[in-house]
């Protein structure tokens, strides 16, 4: 880059040289830099700003992962009834705090919940309306309501889930297939069918 | 090569040369695979979404520097051969344009980057909204806007470089923007850990470690490659702001040109962890090079 011009012309106090704009390589046009006695390793700079670089995205790192410890496996409880552990578990283990999340606000929990909240509401809606129609594209976006209502296919849908990765949320695929990078929720319904959706989704989303 | 013209006193750390064709190579490289994500999405009907378009927006960005980069080379060598003199108007003019066209580039990237995170955080927590909130003619409205913002911005920052006043906010964005993109993904992050944490609890479980594990990867090979990449750049603008006589700022100063590689080489590596990512681009790439063939 033409950093060198941006410097050059400022600096008012060196006796530069005609060259003060150049396309070359050269760079120290501002005048002599005196290299004694310097009491640190001369690229002090260099590595100390490498080395935090590298410590920073290593604790990011870190803290992630200390972010994604999900406890042990049997701390819910386990009920025969799949419906009952799908409705009872997502209301009643969001009321309990979290015990990881100090750090984070109680708001976020919150958050998450109202969403959840939303897709029970959700499918007790559409169970209760409509019991005899299908709606594909509604149900099929919330997985972790299918896992748990198919034990059958418990093990791969898990084995989906696992590889789920946070940047591609949404399938732009019109067939809602669980793909390497799929999350829990695929793609958003459209809005025709959202229609009955809507003003629950109002009440617990705003 | 890095010779000065006057005598000075000999400056220990001399200038870390990296070699034109190291340059030409990763430009050029860069530039293609963008190009290649840019003609993917035009193409694809199915690829005409909001999340593409950001993407396609960071593609651009991408390629502007790598543009840059081998514009400015070209000239240089224009320059040594004698085609173009050193001190004429039209190549001032010229160093002006493509000075803005790198900040043009850099501004780009952290505001696609935020509005894919942005686009990202909808999706997950207005889920059955998405559709209303971002729609496509609003996609293109908030991307027209970013780039009018970014073009005036590079435009004064290149004329004005010598002021404090653009040096300091144009950094003091840079890790602004970062803790932003940071503390939306950490909340999409904690969403998918309660729901993995729902799926845990059934009887087998033994793969959730690996999954979350997954996601934190992921994201800090996001985060941690656009930070090794323009970081380096950010804090040699300020050093050579704030203490261009220091020894040790100019030892930093002096691997200017691998600053400048390391940001060629975002250009090679976001397509990488953005666009390649998704079946579907991968699928219509497929199809670009069978249909070639």
């Amino acid at each position: 880059m033409s950093a060198l011009r941006l410097i050059s012309n400022r600096t008012s106090q060196q006796a530069l040289s005609n060259s003060d704009y150049t396309w070359e390589y050269e760079y120290y046009e501002y005048g002599p830099v005196s290299f004694e006695g310097l009491k640190a390793h001369k690229y002090s700079i260099v590595i100390g700003f490498w080395v935090g670089l590298a410590v920073f995205v290593i604790f990011m790192f870190f803290v992630l992962t200390l972010l994604t410890k999900t406890g042990t496996p049997h701390q819910e409880n386990t009920e025969s009834s799949e419906k009952r552990f799908r409705m009872n578990s997502f209301v009643a283990d969001f009321g309990r705090p979290l015990e990881s999340e100090r750090v984070f606000s109680r708001q976020l929990a919150e958050e998450s919940r109202s969403l959840f909240h939303f897709c029970i509401n959700e499918v007790e809606h559409l169970d209760k309306a409509q019991p005899s129609q299908k709606r594909p594209d509604l149900e099929s976006n919330i997985h972790f309501q299918e896992v748990s209502r198919s034990s059958g296919t418990l093990e791969e849908d898990l084995n989906c889930l696992t590889k789920f990765n946070i940047p591609n949320f949404v399938n732009t695929e019109q067939n809602c297939s669980l793909g390497e990078d799929d999350l829990l929720i695929s793609e958003p319904p459209r809005v025709s069918e959202s229609k009955m959706a809507m003003p629950s989704s109002h009440r617990i989303l705003d | 090569k890095n010779i000065t013209d006057f005598s000075l006193n000999i400056t220990d750390c001399n200038q870390v040369v990296v070699p034109e064709e190291v340059f030409f190579t990763v430009a050029a490289a860069g530039i293609l695979e963008n190009l290649l994500v840019l003609v993917a999405v035009i193409r694809n009907k199915n690829l005409h979404l909001p999340m593409y378009f950001f993407i396609c927006s960071l593609a651009i960005s991408d390629m502007l520097g790598s543009l840059y980069k081998t514009l400015e080379n070209i000239f240089i060598i224009l320059c040594k051969m004698g085609y173009l003199t050193r001190r004429g108007d039209f190549e001032k003019k010229l160093d002006d344009a493509m000075d803005s066209m790198f900040i043009l580039s850099l501004l780009g990237s952290i505001f696609s980057l935020l509005a894919i995170a942005a686009d990202r955080y909808i999706t997950i927590f207005y889920a059955l909204r998405y559709h209303n909130i971002m729609t496509l003619r609003r996609a293109l409205v908030i991307l027209t806007i970013i780039w009018t913002f970014c073009a005036g911005s590079s435009i004064a920052i290149a004329l004005f470089s010598h002021e404090i006043a653009t040096v300091i906010p144009f950094t003091i964005l840079f890790p602004l923007m970062m803790f932003f993109i940071l503390c939306l993904y950490i909340h999409m992050f904690l969403l998918a850990r309660s729901h993995a944490k729902k799926i845990a609890s059934l009887p087998t479980s033994a793969v959730h470690q690996r999954t979350n594990m997954k996601g934190a990867i992921t994201l800090t090979i996001f985060l941690g490659v656009f930070l090794c990449c323009w970081a380096p750049f950010v804090l040699h603008i300020l050093l050579a702001r704030f203490c261009p006589h220091n020894p040790y700022c100019a030892c930093y100063m002096s691997i200017f040109h691998v600053n400048g590689a390391l940001i060629m080489c975002n250009a090679i590596i976001d397509p990488m962890i953005f666009a390649f990512r998704s079946p579907e681009l991968r699928s219509t790439f497929k199809k670009m090079f069978c249909c070639a063939r």
